[in-house]
């Protein structure tokens, strides 16, 4: 009895060491979040406004052409841009995208990946799934420039010989509780091209492009991938961070549950000891 | 002088919300100020020094890089990439990113797309120094 009183000691200690960590975990990942959180909303607007811009532009002209709008139904090379997180104990944050990225590309027969992230990496390698880059291994790590690197050479081996499409995988934020693994087209910006000119009956505003709209179109476009390059990677770190924080809160929980549970056994075997002690000395005394 | 309503949203959220008499940027076509009842305008961004003057008649200069122009019904907006005042712009920093791009093109064997990628590093910090509050314009 005395041995395994020793030993169910020394697992309450160790599971309660595991709980400091966790509960730390857990409580750091609370405090990012809210900062996380604010980063990823304030790239809204300038999001919205570019592709504002992107669609009068591709709506007004009607012998607009950009290499970006046009869909090659017949290219069937596939770029996925995958997002995940460098680091694990995240719940189910990291398996949960590359889950559903397997399902995208389940029965496409041509695709490249440019994984975003030290796990995102790992997972395709592993997988062999051709990589167009491995030197974004590093989520926590990529700036507005970082991007744009990204952006750019997403556009330049976008057409031609090049990528038909290019989509876009990440978890979406929905809730503290709740992140979505979702993909969206980037390339080719299809849904632009196709918007009908609303006609209101009022005449429409001539704006001044310069040096022309097709140049300035052309231009808008990476910075417009950018940002939403930039804004999908706050939305991931926000979706890990809270991942992260409900996992260590059921981490946690256990832990406590399972101290509980290990204090009962070691106060009834404490206590049997000692019953048993008292009942071998009095059954000495009578003898 | 008659004054304008501009706003500067990045992607950093909005930078800037007010009045001002005029502003000057660098797009990729070259320079261009917009004073108040300025004609429909849209127009991309390059690199380079903006100067935007107040409604007192102060100028203030910020690093401008990227992004998009648009004058719509006289409203002003500018969504850059990157807009930085001239007085949060850490010189250190710059002057750092200057050095490692120009250690990075002095090699020879460099290949021609890392070569683009130092040059338009080293423009980068050249425009941040450029702009802070002692710096000259770079031209």
């Amino acid at each position: 009895m005395a041995g395994s009183m020793k030993a169910v000691k020394l697992r309450i200690k160790s599971v309660q060491s595991t709980m400091q960590i966790t509960k730390a975990m857990q409580l750091v990942a609370a405090s990012k979040l809210r900062k996380a959180k604010e980063k990823a909303d304030n790239s809204k607007p300038y999001l919205e406004s570019m592709l504002a811009t992107l669609t009068d532009i591709a709506t007004e002209n009607t012998e607009f052409q950009s290499i970006f709008t046009q869909v090659s139904e017949d290219n069937d090379r596939w770029l996925y841009v995958v997002i995940a997180g460098d680091r694990g104990l995240a719940g189910g944050y990291n398996s949960n995208l590359f889950k559903f990225v397997e399902q995208e590309i389940k029965d496409k027969t041509n695709v490249t990946v440019l994984p975003i992230g030290k796990k995102s990496v790992e997972f395709f390698k592993h997988r062999n799934v051709p990589i167009l880059t491995e030197e974004y291994a590093e989520v926590a790590k990529m700036t507005i420039s970082d991007c744009f690197q990204v952006s750019k050479l997403i556009c330049g081996s976008y057409g031609g010989g090049g990528f038909g499409h290019v989509f876009l995988c990440y978890t979406n934020f929905v809730s503290m509780l709740s992140q979505v693994p979702t993909a969206t087209s980037l390339l080719p910006l299809s849904d632009l091209s196709t918007g009908e000119r609303v006609s209101d009956g009022k005449p429409r505003d001539l704006i001044l492009y310069e040096p022309d709209s097709e140049t300035v179109f052309n231009a808008i476009v990476p910075e417009y991938l950018a940002g939403i390059l930039y804004t999908s990677i706050n939305i991931s770190y926000a979706s890990e961070l809270a991942a992260r924080r409900t996992a260590m809160e059921a981490a946690t929980d256990n832990a406590e549950e399972m101290i509980e549970t290990l204090s009962l056994y070691y106060n009834r075997a404490r206590q049997a000891s000692i019953t048993q002690e008292i009942t071998e000395i009095v059954a000495g005394a009578e003898n | 002088m008659p004054n304008f309503h501009l706003q500067v949203v990045s992607m950093d959220g909005l930078d800037f919300d007010g009045e001002v008499e005029k502003i000057l940027l660098r797009t990729i076509d070259g320079d261009v100020e917009i004073l108040a009842r300025h004609t429909d305008y849209c127009t991309a961004i390059g690199m380079g020094t903006a100067r935007v003057t107040m409604a007192d008649g102060t100028e203030r200069k910020a690093a401008c890089i990227g992004g998009m122009l648009s004058v719509m019904k006289g409203e002003v907006k500018v969504f850059p990439t990157t807009w930085e005042w001239s007085e949060d712009i850490d010189i250190a920093r710059a002057k750092a990113a200057k050095a490692r791009a120009e250690e990075r093109l002095k090699d020879q064997m460099l290949d021609k797309e890392a070569r683009v990628r130092a040059e338009a590093k080293l423009y980068r910090a050249l425009v941040r120094i450029g702009s802070s509050d002692h710096g000259q314009d770079h031209q």
